[in-house]
């Protein structure tokens, strides 16, 4: 089995700021500015495993580290609970060794060697001497923790590099914290790669105490803030006056909605993956309620409503984080719509327009009132036609949807026709769309790949094909619940052992 | 202070008049050292380069100006630079484009025009690549970027995360948006303008004890990685190498350039208006803060983005975001017609801005080459031909300004090649297969 070839992720933004909570306590506020979480093929795990971080995200780095040791060392009891000995001056080495040795385990995740340790000590002294305080010392040795590539960075590299093999017990469990739980591992998973005790039925035993850990819920969402690209809330772009209940926190919110929905689906109902594009709960705030026409299930914050029985709503695909995303600022996009079905959901790669093509829409006029009128045009094109047919008659299913998620009845004057074909299985309304998809022979096995993908940061290749398979009876086994695939993916020979990394082995 | 300037024509001139008397052989030598052709000094202030991009193109129609040569009249969508074109700094050039493949709507123009080869990918599928090796700005900054606090500086207007300036294959150097953050990388912690006899700052040398710690540690790390992983890590160590630097200068004292001076701090945040980016005002902001830098000589090699490739940018009034009205707008496209000119307008300000910072008897503007260009040249059609590029400043004398100088379907890369060499940067050749190119575009250049 030719398992992932060996990795150097780097940190995402969310497990950065994660880290640094169970490293240092949740009052610490992380700054916003970090290095941007970069996808490659749609990927931002492929990304984190791929790109070098630039220079301004390093200088990024040294800022956010200063910024978090200092609140780290203002007085109060976080401070308290990191300094449990007494310093004796500003520059008493064994209180510093004995605050930077237990935090630069967890951050590096296995124990530091002596001499790293020493060399921590030794800036804190010399910073604490040179400033007249232990504590204000101590900050730089805090801050030379979080700027080492060791905190920075989670080799998986398997003991051998560059020929790869099986993951060192301490690499496995990094990569099984951070695709799990989106950080670091804690003291008895490092405990147990430490003894030597992550494998076997040992192994097997940490992975379900981690599945039914609440941490769980933490990197659920992150896998879906990935999968179904939710970072781009946060620069949603919609022309409030034409989607006049558009604003700055409907991103975020849209957003919320989703994760909340797939925590609830994945984690606590455990319903089968395929339910959840047809599934009629979901998580509304007020702002959220008004545009889904249902009554407010709270005043404040989020809560569960149903949807109505026979409403145009349903499942995954009537949330307004999806239908904002692919949708334009002033429009709908059935072409963004439907692309996103055939590429995330059921992973059919859609080449990119080729260049130098006539792209323009036609204007609405009285032939072509609707989009869809419009839009037919494109596929008149042969050039446009190849991939258009596979898109445009996908996403038209969602035109009752206007760009925020709004349900309409018009499109320009004239009423929306929302019908179309997926695979050549006609329907005529957004909900049998979405009963479509959740019935796609596609859709089961393009999830497994994207999990899989997630949790390696690597595309599946050669022999992983063999753990994509594996992967996909245990998922279909245990009834396509998320914990069951987690669970396949991270007890599987592939998510264990890395192989040489390409530059070497072609 | 007098206008400093050396020319090597000047020089020449000069020379051959018979009142360059006192001038010996080995100065001559020095300036007729043959590939230097493009290249002029800027005496007692730094040499500087910028790209200022924008995405989704233009209307290449309406953005050609008419006629060639000094007496030239810009066109309807340059018309906004009217104030830089009267002032005689701006050239216009017309008919390059790009020679390498367009496989990549948006990605293959400033790659090919800007790191000399298409998009890359290691699985063929350039649409998810990145650009095939440095762009011409990091090329630069190789070459002279350890003589100032930062090698260069990648800013925007937009808030975006994608760039057109990269180190290398995978190497993006993402760029900052945020003037607060802005303002804090530039003037924050260590800065001291000329004058401030302070003395550096103590915690300046405990910094650089952590970044000690942070290379011993990397250096532990490094044998181990593969070679694509040892390529990211170093990476990550040349920047920490140049935040050592910029500790090393803070340490000294600053420079004194005249013009250099605290700006004001910027506002936290400059928030959307009904969904609509306020591009003016963050525009304007940016500027401000990237003139300073320069004249602190804080940095000589920079990037504007002002939107990123492929933007759909809402901007004010507009019926829809900027991208899908380079495609979705019928007949001659009147929306993104004021688009590019509101563009050109801000591009008009921002050198405006640069312009307004004395030098000796120039300006920031006058040391200055400034690249103005965008991602395709008919958003509508993602054509590669007629590209957009307006040359703005001259470097020092480098390039001829007030020009507009047509070469129908020559390749982009020359004038990339020229703007290297005018930057004193030593390539031989640069671009790929069909655009490779050891000329620049003698005609731009100041002989």
């Amino acid at each position: 089995m030719l398992p992932g070839p060996g990795s150097l992720p780097r940190l995402t933004r969310s497990q950065y700021r994660h880290a640094i909570t169970d490293l240092l306590g949740p009052a610490i506020v992380v700054p916003a500015a970090l290095e941007p979480d970069i996808p490659i093929e749609g990927s931002v795990a492929l990304g984190t495993t791929t790109l070098a971080v630039s220079a301004r995200g390093v200088g990024l780095y040294e800022r956010a580290a200063y910024a978090i040791a200092e609140q780290a060392m203002a007085e109060g009891p976080a401070r308290d609970a990191l300094v449990t000995c007494a310093p004796t001056g500003p520059g008493d080495a064994a209180c510093a060794g004995e605050v930077l040795a237990p935090l630069a385990r967890r951050a590096y995740r296995r124990t530091p060697s002596p001499e790293e340790l020493e060399a921590l000590v030794a800036v804190a002294v010399n910073a604490g001497a040179t400033l007249g305080d232990f504590h204000d010392g101590l900050e730089y040795g805090i801050a030379a923790i979080l700027m080492t590539p060791d905190f920075l960075y989670r080799p998986a590299l398997g003991g051998a590099a560059p020929e790869g093999g099986a993951l060192s017990q301490l690499e496995l469990a990094s990569r099984l914290a951070f695709f799990l739980w989106d950080t670091l591992p804690d003291d008895a998973l490092l405990d147990h790669a430490e003894a030597g005790t992550l494998e076997g039925a040992g192994l097997e035993a940490e992975v379900d105490r981690m599945l039914a850990d609440p941490r769980l819920a933490q990197g659920l969402r992150a896998f879906a803030t990935d999968w179904l690209e939710l970072d781009r809330l946060s620069n949603l772009s919609k022309d409030s006056t034409m989607f006049r209940a558009a604003s700055a926190e409907l991103g975020p919110d849209a957003r919320e909605e989703t994760l909340r929905f797939l925590e609830h689906h994945f984690l606590t109902e455990e319903v089968p993956y395929r339910d959840i594009f047809t599934s009629r709960t979901t998580f509304v705030n007020r702002r959220l309620a008004s545009i889904y026409g249902v009554e407010a299930p709270a005043r404040e914050g989020f809560g569960a409503v149903t949807l109505p029985e026979d409403g145009e709503r349903i499942g995954l695909l009537g949330h307004a984080s999806l239908l904002s995303l692919h949708a334009h600022a002033t429009s709908t996009s059935p072409t963004l719509r439907g692309k996103f079905i055939r590429t995330t959901l059921l992973c059919t790669e859609i080449p990119p327009p080729p260049a130098s093509v006539e792209t323009t829409i036609p204007p609405p006029s009285v032939d072509a009132t609707t989009l869809r009128d419009r839009l037919a045009a494109h596929r008149d094109s042969p050039a446009c036609a190849a991939c258009h047919t596979a898109l445009d008659p996908i996403g038209l299913g969602l035109e009752q949807f206007d760009g925020i998620g709004a349900l309409r009845t018009l499109d320009n004057g004239a009423p929306i026709d929302a019908s179309g074909h997926l695979d050549d299985r006609p329907f005529t309304t957004g909900r049998q769309l979405a009963e479509l998809v959740a019935e796609h022979p596609e859709l089961v096995s393009c999830f497994v790949e994207r999990v899989f993908r997630y949790a390696t940061g690597s595309e599946p290749e050669g022999d992983d094909e063999g753990a994509l398979h594996d992967a996909n009876q245990r998922f279909v086994g245990g009834g396509t619940r998320y914990r069951a695939l987690v669970r396949a993916i991270a007890l599987s020979p592939s998510f264990r052992a890395v192989r040489a990394p390409h530059a070497e082995a072609r | 202070m007098s206008r400093l300037r050396i020319h090597r024509r000047t020089m020449l001139r000069g020379m051959l008049g018979g009142t360059a008397v006192g001038v010996g052989l080995p100065l001559l030598e020095l300036f007729l050292d043959p590939p230097y052709s493009a290249r002029a000094e800027c005496v007692a202030f730094p040499k500087r380069f910028g790209t200022w991009f924008w995405g989704n193109g233009v209307l290449p129609e309406r953005f050609r100006p008419t006629g060639t040569g000094p007496g030239f009249e810009l066109s309807e969508q340059l018309a906004p630079l009217a104030p830089m074109h009267e002032r005689g700094k701006i050239s216009v050039v017309s008919g390059l484009r790009v020679m390498t493949p367009n496989t990549v709507p948006h990605g293959s123009g400033p790659a090919g025009f800007l790191g000399g080869a298409d998009m890359y990918s290691p699985d063929g599928n350039a649409s998810s690549g990145t650009f095939p090796g440095p762009s011409i700005d990091q090329i630069m900054a190789n070459a002279i970027g350890d003589q100032t606090l930062l090698p260069s500086l990648e800013i925007g207007v937009q808030r975006a995360d994608g760039s057109i300036s990269w180190r290398g294959r995978n190497a993006m150097n993402t760029i900052e948006s945020s003037p607060i953050e802005l303002f804090g990388t530039l003037f924050g912690a260590g800065f001291r303008a000329p004058g401030d006899t302070s003395g550096p700052d103590p915690r300046l040398g405990l910094r650089q004890s952590v970044l000690d710690v942070v290379n011993d540690q990397a250096g532990r790390l490094r044998p181990r990685l593969g070679l694509s992983d040892r390529a990211r890590l170093d990476a990550h160590l040349d920047a920490i190498r140049s935040i050592e630097t910029r500790i090393a200068r803070l340490q000294e004292n600053p420079p004194s350039f005249e013009a250099c001076m605290l700006p004001t701090m910027p506002e936290a945040d400059y928030p959307d208006v009904m969904g609509r980016p306020d591009m003016d005002a963050r525009s304007d902001v940016m500027a401000d803060l990237l003139a300073m830098a320069l004249a602190c000589d804080q940095t000589r090699i920079f990037t504007v983005m002002y939107s990123q490739p492929v933007n759909n940018v809402l901007y004010t009034d507009r019926s829809a975001g900027h991208h899908q009205l380079t495609h979705d707008e019928p007949g001659d496209q009147p929306e993104v017609n004021e688009i590019v000119q509101g563009i050109m307008g801000r591009l008009n300000r921002f050198l405006e801005r640069l312009d307004a910072v004395a030098e000796g008897d120039e300006t920031l503007l006058d040391h200055s080459t400034v690249l103005c260009t965008s991602d395709v040249s008919f958003g509508r059609t993602h054509s590669l031909d007629e590209y957009p590029v307006v040359l703005a400043g001259g470097g020092c004398g480098s390039f001829k300004m007030g020009i507009h100088h047509v070469s129908p379907g020559e390749n982009i890369c020359r004038l990339s090649y020229s703007l290297l060499q005018s930057m004193d940067v030593p390539v031989s050749t640069f671009g790929e297969g069909p655009a490779q190119t050891d000329v620049g575009i003698s005609e731009i250049e100041e002989t």
